[in-house]
């Protein structure tokens, strides 16, 4: 068991911009922590290179209080389970989980009661004699997972290993490796492209973008305190809704934004942790643009056309049910889409109880004390 | 530019092995009444191909069947596909050599050492270089695939003389062993090709596992990927015999010495001046092709199999 | 190749980039190592020494003439300049015409690759659909592949038999006239010609088998229900999704077919006066038969310029069709 420091690490290939820019990152004993981004992100390299699958270009990375940028996989007793098994297809599953035990010379009671275990864990001991490619794809992540299991190493790294699993499996793997983390103790560096998958699993979590990291935290802190508007984008699902605005204060520690420009403009007055927050600082000058941000389930319907301050208008473009919730899809002012969210327009999260459909106007009530505001030239946040 | 290349020798494996998933469209299964045309159409189908199955087969049946007949019974100018007296004298003459003219043993034990030889010799060096040359990136490596791709279009005429002139000064000319380096190397540009094209069909992952469970390049090489492309290696080992094996134009320029040839400059014998003794040549043919047709059929298997199925994705 | 240069470039740390770069890549070189080795000695040696003869006059009659400056062996013939090619394109031999050679190759190459493919093309459809009896008809289509070259040139030599050859007992059982294959030129290549498609036929039909079922049959059902006719599928649809495989097979075969030389060599051995020759086995008789090293070279070297002028202007339309997709 060990701690990972990644300091000032670039990876580069060739002369194209660095895939990974000066990470700097510490992951503790014991934590299991997540790095999530969009494809592309560097998340993967950076796993791979505590793995030593991949050439670090600079900067230096510890496992514990050993430098390993130059140590052979095979030396730095890690265990990883691949996002496609990579199980070897000519060796039965209890060779798959054993191999690594033999190539350490283990005896051969204590590999055979490892396996065994290990097996037992998973609930995959009917299979040790089958070969990989006569067990399902559920059973072939389990012996995966297994095959890391055996081990007893200083860290477990976990590519994406629930990206072949049908939504109900995965579901169930994701409980289980947070089982086999508390069972084992042992720090676990997970990579997913998943924000659920990281907000359930992980201890803290790492949002990487374009190879730098956005912001590390604990799930909570990132969803209620997104660095920035890619994290705020990129945490939650359906993604936060963004408005460009203007700010305007109206003396007395009161503040008002304007959502959307001419006709179509609407009110919105601060109050509570938002007003405060917004009017307290020098960055809320009057008639700043802002970049607000708001979480569907922020919206609530208004039946009244009450207009005074709480509310905002739009029409509905698309309704979809999903039994204990609906999702409205609605066309609001000044909608802003940042590249990191999944979805195009605003969406709000609405009581399954209301009815609303397609081409009515609709008013929502904006929970304005939860508002998030983004500087539009940073994008970072501002509260 | 070298990326074109590793298709070629893929089309047929790779292609075959995906068929197997959608094999034709037009019927489906349980389809209910044919109509006529259609039944026509099949009938049509399967006379072309009877037809041609026949064609191509029959030189092969002639040969067979001429085998067995005296040489006065071939040299008869009627059609008779079957032997009227059938007569085992051919093939007694061939393997008894009773006027020591023709020593078929020494040609076939030659053919059959270099053969093996260069079979065991161009798989162990083609392997590790395929492997190189799909699973690193290095200096030069365009180079190479580059090269190899140009080699393929060396006609053997124009090797022919420096190496005849090499094998002169060596003093390996007359020795059907010395053949061995030539085909092993002949044969290496597509045995290299076809291997990488094995080699590239295992997922990079699997490489990546055996790193981290405790293995070395040698060990990644030796214990994860070579036994996942058995059957690559089948096929390659085949492509060396029958190279060796069918090789003419070398071994009719190098050897001279009666009992050092090779099955292929050695049955010239049977063709004389004036003349040819189809019986003795007919049944040496047949039994000079027996090896290969039998080896063509288990390396046919191989073709198709694919080991890696399971490990990767569904 | 750009990561390396690059990180050998950086002057800072250069040596340790390099030592870096060298443990990371010594298997890769070490398992090269015997391919390059063995390819330099017996190919691309070979291939210079080849170049530089067919500028002499090396020759059976000048003995000890190849010199080797390893071992410190001074070569005995002389260099001539270009007479070697002079030779080849002037025709200067009196005995053979040159030019005939150039277009007898030239008709070898056309009509294998032609029948090759058509008949290839053919059989590939029809066994591209379900039916009975296909697992049989598949395999007795290999059996020419799996025969030895020279088995195949010796069977169709007996087949070809002026007095009691097959064909022209057959020909006389039609009550036609029988054809004199080893004396007649036109026959005699035609004979070749006949053997080789014979051998060749199932590389292409199984290829190009292969091409077809690797198209997806989604597409056939889409089509259908477009109410594309049988005709139109095979004009829109799998001709022109067969064409990446076809134009490579094409390609193979012809280089295959152009070096070619058991076939010919033990069918007519050239004859009747060279009439059915190609530059492959000419050059052979140049150089082993009448030991004329140089010249033999020559013709060598033309063979693989002319192969790889084909190559090239092939791998350009090669790559061009790849666009369409």
């Amino acid at each position: 068991m060990a701690d990972v420091r990644f300091e000032h690490v670039y990876k580069r290939y060739g002369d194209n911009p660095p895939v990974i820019t000066d990470l700097n990152l510490k992951v503790a004993d014991h934590e299991f922590l997540v790095l999530v981004g969009p494809s592309g992100c560097g998340k993967s390299t950076a796993l791979r290179m505590i793995a030593g699958l991949e050439e670090i270009s600079e900067g230096e990375l510890f496992i514990g209080e050993r430098l390993v940028n130059e140590v052979a996989p095979k030396d730095r007793d890690i265990a990883m389970v691949f996002q496609n098994y990579a199980l070897y297809p000519h060796m039965t599953v209890f060779d798959n989980m054993a191999f690594a035990l033999k190539l350490r010379h283990t005896s051969h009671e204590e590999m055979q009661q490892r396996v065994e275990r290990a097996a037992q864990m998973l609930g995959i001991t009917p299979y040790l004699k089958r070969k990989p490619r006569e067990l399902s794809g559920g059973q072939r992540q389990r012996v995966a997972l297994g095959r890391a299991l055996v081990r007893d190493p200083q860290v477990y790294l976990l590519d994406e290993p629930l990206s072949n699993l049908d939504a109900k499996l995965r579901v169930q793997t994701r409980a289980e490796i947070s089982r086999l983390h508390q069972a084992t103790g042992t720090t676990f560096v997970y990579v997913t492209h998943d924000q659920v998958e990281a907000m359930t699993m992980g201890d803290r979590i790492a949002v990487l973008n374009a190879g730098i990291i956005q912001q590390l935290g604990t799930p909570q802190d990132l969803y209620d305190h997104p660095a920035n508007l890619f994290v705020a984008g990129f945490i939650g699902s359906p993604s936060m809704d963004f408005f460009e605005v203007t700010l305007h204060r109206a003396g007395d520690g009161q503040a008002d934004i304007v959502i959307g420009k001419g006709d179509e403009a609407q009110r919105l007055t601060l109050t509570g942790k938002a007003a405060e927050i917004v009017t307290g600082q020098a960055a809320g000058a009057d008639g700043r643009p802002l970049i607000a941000g708001i979480r569907p389930e922020d919206f609530s319907l208004d039946g009244a056309q009450s207009g005074n301050g709480t509310t905002i208008s739009g029409v509905v473009d698309v309704v979809e049910h999903l039994g204990n919730e609906q999702l409205i899809y609605v066309r609001l002012p000044g909608a802003y889409v940042p590249e990191s969210t999944e979805t195009k327009g605003s969406t709000a999260r609405l009581d399954p109880s209301v009815r609303v459909s397609p081409g009515e106007r609709i008013n929502l009530r904006v929970e304005t004390g939860n508002l998030h505001f983004f500087d539009p030239s940073t994008t970072n946040s501002l509260i | 530019m070298s990326q074109a290349r590793p298709e070629t020798a893929n089309t047929s494996t790779s292609r075959l092995a995906q068929a197997k998933g959608t094999l034709s469209l037009s019927q489906k299964p349980g389809a209910p009444k044919r109509s006529t045309r259609a039944i026509v159409g099949s009938i049509a189908t399967h006379a072309v191909l009877i037809v041609t199955c026949l064609v191509l087969v029959f030189p092969i049946l002639w040969v067979i069947f001429s085998s067995f007949k005296s040489n006065a019974e071939i040299q008869n100018t009627t059609i008779e596909l079957l032997p009227q007296h059938p007569t085992f004298q051919n093939y007694i003459n061939i393997l008894t050599d009773p006027t020591h003219q023709f020593p078929f043993w020494s040609w076939a034990t030659n053919s059959l050492g270099v053969a093996l030889i260069t079979m065991i010799i161009g798989v162990s060096i083609a392997l590790p270089g395929a492997y190189a040359l799909s699973r690193y990136e290095f200096l030069g490596k365009q180079g190479v695939l580059l090269s190899f791709l140009i080699t393929q279009m060396f006609p053997g005429a124009l090797l022919l003389v420096p190496l005849y002139r090499l094998f002169t000064d060596l003093g390996l000319l007359g020795h059907p062993y010395a053949l061995v380096i030539a085909y092993a190397t002949t044969s290496l540009p597509f045995s290299v090709y076809m291997m990488k094209n094995f080699f590239d069909a295992v997922p990079r992952e699997l490489d990546q596992a055996g790193l981290v469970d405790g293995l070395g390049p040698f060990g990644v090489f030796w214990r994860i990927v070579t036994p996942l492309t058995i059957p690559g290696i089948a096929v390659v080992a085949f492509f060396n015999f029958m190279n060796a094996w069918n090789e003419f134009l070398l071994a009719r320029a190098f050897l001279t010495d009666n009992t050092s040839l090779t099955l292929p400059v050695g049955l010239q014998s049977f063709v004389f001046a004036f003349g040819v003794d189809w019986g003795r040549l007919t049944a040496a043919s047949l039994l000079v092709t027996i090896p290969v047709f039998i080896l063509f059929v288990w390396a046919q298997r191989y073709l198709i199999t694919g080991l890696t199925g399971g490990s990767v994705k569904g | 190749m750009a990561t390396v240069s690059a990180t050998l470039n950086s002057p800072p740390a250069g040596r340790r980039r390099i030592l870096r770069y060298l443990r990371s890549k010594w298997f890769a070189y070490a398992c090269i190592a015997p391919i390059m080795l063995a390819t330099t000695v017996l190919i691309y040696y070979p291939l210079v020494v080849g170049i530089y003869y067919s500028f002499t006059n090396a020759s059976g009659t000048n003995p000890n003439n190849v010199g080797i400056p390893i071992l410190n062996i001074p070569a005995t013939f002389k260099f001539i300049g270009l007479k070697n090619y002079i030779d080849v394109f002037a025709n200067t031999d009196p005995t053979v015409d040159v030019r005939q050679i150039f277009v007898q190759t030239l008709e070898w190459i056309i009509f294998n690759a032609v029948f090759h493919f058509v008949i290839g093309l053919g059989l590939a459809l029809l066994l591209n659909r379900r039916m009975r009896f296909r697992g049989i008809y598949r395999a007795l289509l290999i059996v020419p592949w799996a025969t030895p070259q020279f088995v195949a040139a010796f069977g169709w030599r007996f087949l070809f038999n002026g007095d009691y050859g097959f064909i022209n007992l057959l020909l006389e059982q039609l009550h036609l006239a029988p054809i004199d294959w080893a004396g007649q030129p036109s026959a005699a290549m035609a004979a070749v010609i006949i053997c080789n498609v014979w051998l060749g036929i199932p590389f292409m039909t199984i290829t190009l088998l292969g091409g077809l079922q690797s198209i997806p049959g989604e597409l056939y059902e889409v089509a259908e229900l477009d109410g594309a006719s049988w005709f139109q599928r095979f004009w829109y649809l799998t001709l022109p999704l067969l064409r990446p495989t076809a134009v490579l097979v094409t390609m193979l075969d012809v280089i295959w077919t152009f070096n070619v030389f058991a076939i010919i060599f033990l069918i007519t051995g050239g004859g009747p006066y060279h009439r059915s020759d190609t530059l492959v086995t000419y050059a052979f008789q140049v150089a082993i038969t009448n030991q004329k090293f140089g010249l033999g070279a020559a013709y060598g070297v033309v063979i693989l310029l002319i192969l790889v002028v084909f190559v090239m202007i092939y791998s350009r339309l090669l790559r061009a069709n790849e666009q369409v997709y």
